[in-house]
Order: structure tokens, then C-alpha cells, then sequence
């Protein structure tokens, strides 16, 4: 690995959350289509889908490091990349805890350990600060986190939309070892969700119509509570800083009797 | 038909292909996703790389292998379907109709579940698969003096109709984002090549071409029907098998490397014919010339049209070929 990398290209949209957030984004020479956070990301040069990156139009850029994701970023882009000198270190971020691990290592990489801790300090306590205002109340309202409409498709264990579901209190109606599993709607309405969560995965129009297909359900406490809600899948999908954004929302949404004093 | 004529009217039909076969080739080298001038290309080529290396690297080691595999698997492809077509009798024979399609997805998508990369495990399962698919089909269906064609096909369409389902009782449990490479992969992908990759290939695959050249004339003699062609001495049953494991083995090993390129095996032997006639030992090179310069261009389109990312190759030899086709089929009836 390089001592001070000036020309890096970033090979996921979360990647080059993280470059930003450590404040180093001036090294970055490419990122990933998609990179759409912060703003400004979306002027830099792109490699393709993260999925798929483009490897010429990677070498055209002359990076002098790599930072590839081990779940999305497919295993032969990186021996290729290896293969043709490129140096190329790999992050995995599994759960809240592995994110704040890849700021630190990719901090490491930047010469920017200093801020790294920062930042990884800075989420720990926001989501420390969560856990505390869940533990408050022993109530945990059974959570239906939707990502997708036809088929029903729910979160499952070894999720962050779980894990973050369990930190803000709740209680994840769908976890089982299956990641993403399939509900049908007789399931559903066995289990009674107190509270409803879409994500917007296609953005705007299909998941509103979700939200009115579920109040054909009104036996559904979630739906006869006006309990659903639709949010950003962006917020929820990518291993960044964004995620403990997403935890606040998660607790506002999952016990909003805890914020009526604010 | 005399020798000399012979010759002289494959070298009429084999040098504009061939010619047509370079320009692509060339072209291939001098476009791609990222733009440079031809100048710059040149200048790259001529000095070896020691002015500007990152342009070496991208014309050489990204942009070259890539055009070859592209040659390899389109003269192959259309050689495999050549040779079904022949010997199946059949003007919808493709080369994966035996079973090789659903074999190697099977394969492939099993390695890829397992962790391997494609270079490495999910082309050697891809291989095996292939092999096995084919190898339980001759086995069922071998017997008799005569392979029977229509138990050859029924048994190829069975096998692959079976591992369709595998695969998409594997995607189905797939559950992370694996499935979108699985999704590259069944699509076919000519972007996973590499120098050595490329080499071997070449080496494994070209004393195969040679091979069924040698036996062009053999598939003009079955066209006639089994029973005529052994009446003119001609060893059917082992010219049968000597066609059908080559071209197999051909089409096993490229789509190990490319995934499911789907049509140019269906397609351009008979664009070929329409234009070429009949007679195999004008085919066969035509089919290496033609198909590998076919699948280069459409390789091309597929990088540099989209603004962003590429297509599925796959898109492109459809769109042009289907077209094309049905031209010279409606030309031909006039």
C-alpha cells in the first residue's frame, strides 16, 4: 500500500461517503457511478457500477490505490487490478461496528488516523446516545422493515436494516438467518406490525402506492395507528456515516413517545 | 470439385473476411471506453509503452485480450453451431443446444457460490459442467450404429430445460450481491479476459478449427442423410463423435470464459450459408473469420455506445444479426 496516495478511485458509492467524511475527498481521482453523497461527488469522474467497474476506464485514471468493497465489488476486478500493479485494499463492513472500522483502516491508508478516531468516535457516541433513549422503555413494537413490493421482501439477521432496527428498540418482526426473505401477505398480517418502514429503492412513485396498499389492512395495528412510513433506501442500504442518520430516524419512528418533550 | 478451385475460391472468400477480421480487430485496439487519439494510440504501440505507459497498459493488457477472446469465442461459437447444424440436420441447432448452456451455468454459478473467482474456480466448474451435461446426454442416447439426431436434441433440450430450473433455484437462494455477477455471467461477458487467459485459449482452440476443417467435406457427405453418406464409405458413427466432442469442447471452453453468449452461434452460420452456399469447406473458415470479426465489432458497440458503463454484448449481436438475417433471407427468396 502506497505511504501517501494522491490519485485514489473509490470502487463503491459508500466508499466515497467515507473519503468525504474523513475530509481527504481532494485524493479521490474516481469514484463509482452512483456516488451521489455528498453533492459535490457527483462532479467527479466515474468507473462504472460498483457492480461491474470499468477497468480501462480505471487504468486511464493512474491510480496509485484502490478502495474496494468485499461484498458488491466483484473478486476479479481486484486481482486484475493487482495484477496490473494497482494497489487495491479491500474494506468489509458487516455490521455498525465494521463500519467504524473501515473509517479507521481507510483513515490509516489516508494518513488520516486522527480524524478517522474522530469520526468513529463521533458515531459511536450518536449511537450510544440511541441505545440509552431506546433502553428507557421496555416497550418494543414490532417492526415490518419493507424493501421491496412484488414480491414482499423483508430484512432478515446479518442485516444493517436489522441491526439498526434492534438498536432503536425495536423488534425486527422478520429475523431469521434468511437476509432478504420473502412474506407473503397472510404472514403479515399473523404478525401483526406494530410499525410499517418502505424504502424508497425505486424512488417516489411505487413505494406511495405500497404505503396505500397497506391500508386496504386496516386489522394491521401499524396501518390502523397511521404507523407507516416510507423512507430514503440510500440512507438504510449503504455501509457510511449516513447509517447512524438512519438509526436517529429509526428511533424517532419506532418510539415517538420518547421525543414528545423535544 | 477440383483442388486448385478449391483452394482459390476459399482464399476469394476467406481474404475479404479476413481483412474485414483485422479492421475490427484494429479497431478494437484503437477505441474503447476511455478516448484517446490515434495519434496517442500509435505513438504508444510503436514505443512499447516507454513514453506513455498507462496507454500501453490499456491497449495491450485491458483492450488486446479482450479482441482476442472476442475473435476465439465468435469463430468458435459459429463453428459450434456449423457443425450442429450439419450434424443435427438441423437449421435450429445452436451451439449449447446439447446441454452445454444449462451445464456450464450450473457449474459456473456453483463456483461462484462458493467463493471462487472467474478466473480462477468458477471457470474450471463452468467446464466441468459443460463436459458433464454432454457426456450424460452421449451416454443416454449412444447406441446403434447411428446416433439418432432427434433423441440427441430431445435429450440436450431436457438437460438444459432441468438445469434451468437449478439455476434459478440458486438464484433464488442467493440472497446477497452475488446474483448480479451470476446475472453478468448468464448474459455473457467479454471483459474477464487476461493475456495468459487468452493464450491458452488460443492454443487449445486452434488445432480444434483444424480438426474440423478436416472434416468439412465429411459434414457436406451428412447433409445428404446418415444412410447415403455411409453408402459413400464415409465412418458416420465416428465422424459423428469426432465433430460433436471438438466443437463441444470448443464451445465449452470459450463459454467458460465469456459466459452464455447467446445467438452468434445460431445466427451466423447461416448468414454465411445464405451468402457462401453450402459447401462446408468454404464455411468452416469463413465461420472463424467471419464470426470472430462479427463478435468484435458487436464487442465494440457494446463498449462504446452506452455513455456510461456497456451493454450486454449479447444486446448488440441480436439487434444487428436478427435484422441482417431476415434481410438476406427475404433477399434470397426473390
Amino acid at each position: 500500500m502506497p505511504e501517501n496516495p494522491q490519485s485514489i478511485i473509490a470502487l463503491a458509492p459508500n466508499i466515497t461517503e467515507l473519503i468525504y467524511t474523513l475530509g481527504e475527498e481532494h485524493r479521490l481521482a474516481g469514484v463509482a457511478q452512483q456516488s451521489d453523497y455528498p453533492v459535490a461527488a457527483k462532479s467527479l469522474p466515474t468507473i462504472g457500477a460498483y457492480i461491474h467497474p470499468d477497468i480501462e476506464k480505471i487504468v486511464a485514471l493512474k491510480p496509485d490505490l484502490c478502495i474496494a468493497i468485499n461484498d458488491g465489488n466483484p473478486r476479479d476486478i481486484i486481482t486484475r487490478l493487482e495484477s496490473l500493479g494497482i494497489p487495491v485494499y479491500v474494506i468489509n463492513p458487516l455490521d455498525l461496528d465494521g463500519i467504524m472500522r473501515s473509517l479507521l483502516e481507510i483513515g490509516k491508508l489516508l494518513g488520516a488516523g486522527r480524524k478517522a478516531e474522530l469520526a468513529a468516535d463521533g458515531m459511536r457516541a450518536r449511537i450510544e446516545r440511541v441505545r440509552l433513549f431506546a433502553a428507557r422503555t421496555t416497550s418494543r413494537p414490532k417492526v415490518l422493515f419493507q424493501i421491496g413490493n412484488n414480491p414482499l421482501v423483508s430484512v432478515g439477521s446479518g442485516t444493517f436494516a436489522h441491526e439498526l432496527i434492534i438498536a432503536a428498540g425495536g423488534e425486527n418482526i422478520s429475523s431469521g438467518s434468511a437476509a432478504y426473505p420473502r412474506l407473503t401477505r397472510e404472514q403479515v398480517l399473523v404478525l401483526q406490525p406494530d410499525v410499517i418502514i418502505i424504502t424508497s429503492m425505486t424512488k417516489g412513485e411505487n413505494f406511495d402506492r405500497a404505503r396505500t396498499e397497506w391500508n386496504q389492512w386496516p386489522s394491521l395495528p401499524a396501518v390502523s395507528n397511521g404507523r407507516v412510513y416510507v423512507v430514503d433506501s440510500d440512507l438504510f442500504d449503504r455501509p457510511s456515516v449516513r447509517l447512524v442518520d438512519a438509526l436517529e430516524l429509526l428511533v424517532r419512528i419506532i418510539h415517538p413517545e420518547l421525543f414528545h418533550t423535544d | 470439385m477440383r483442388i486448385a478451385s478449391l483452394v482459390s475460391r476459399i482464399f476469394l472468400v476467406c481474404t475479404p473476411l479476413a481483412l474485414i477480421l483485422v479492421i475490427a480487430a484494429v479497431l478494437g485496439l484503437f477505441l474503447g471506453t476511455t478516448y484517446q487519439s490515434i495519434a496517442d494510440v500509435l505513438s504508444a504501440i510503436v514505443t512499447k509503452g516507454r513514453v506513455d505507459s498507462t496507454l500501453a497498459t490499456i491497449v495491450w493488457r485491458i483492450r488486446m485480450p479482450r479482441v482476442v477472446l472476442a475473435i476465439l469465442t465468435g469463430a468458435s461459437l459459429s463453428l459450434g453451431g456449423l457443425v450442429l447444424q450439419a450434424l443435427l440436420r438441423n437449421p435450429l441447432a445452436e451451439p449449447y443446444i446439447l446441454g452445454i448452456s444449462g451445464g456450464s451455468a450450473v457449474g459456473a454459478i456453483a463456483g461462484m457460490l462458493l467463493g471462487f473467482s472467474q478466473l480462477q474456480g468458477v471457470a474450471f466448474f463452468s467446464f466441468a459442467g459443460s463436459m458433464a451435461a454432454l457426456l450424460l446426454i452421449l451416454a443416454i442416447t449412444s447406441g446403434g450404429m447411428v446416433m439418432k439426431k432427434d433423441s440427441l436434441i430431445l435429450a440436450g433440450v431436457m438437460v438444459n430445460a432441468f438445469c434451468g430450473s437449478i439455476i434459478i433455484f440458486l438464484i433464488s437462494l442467493t440472497q446477497d450481491r452475488r446474483v448480479l455477477n451470476i446475472l453478468f455471467w448468464l448474459m455473457g461477458d467479454l471483459s474477464m479476459s487476461s493475456q495468459t487467459q487468452v493464450m491458452v485459449l488460443a492454443v487449445l482452440l486452434i488445432p480444434c478449427t483444424v480438426i474440423i476443417f478436416l472434416f468439412a467435406q465429411p459434414m457436406n457427405l451428412l447433409l445428404m442423410g446418415e444412410e447415403m453418406a455411409g453408402n459413400m464409405g464415409l465412418n458416420v458413427r465416428r465422424t459423428s463423435l469426432v465433430l460433436l466432442m471438438t466443437s463441444s469442447l470448443m464451445v465449452s471452453l470459450t463459454v467458460c470464459c465469456t459466459g452464455l453468449l447467446g445467438f452468434v452461434g445460431l445466427v451466423t452460420p447461416h448468414l454465411l450459408r445464405l451468402l457462401l452456399g453450402p459447401d462446408h469447406r468454404v464455411l468452416v473458415p469463413a465461420c472463424i473469420f467471419g464470426g470472430g470479426a462479427y463478435l468484435v465489432f458487436c464487442d465494440l458497440l457494446a463498449r462504446i455506445l452506452p455513455a456510461q458503463g456497456e451493454m450486454p454484448v449479447g444486446v448488440i449481436t441480436a439487434m444487428i444479426g436478427a435484422p441482417l438475417f431476415m434481410f438476406l433471407l427475404w433477399r434470397s427468396k426473390r
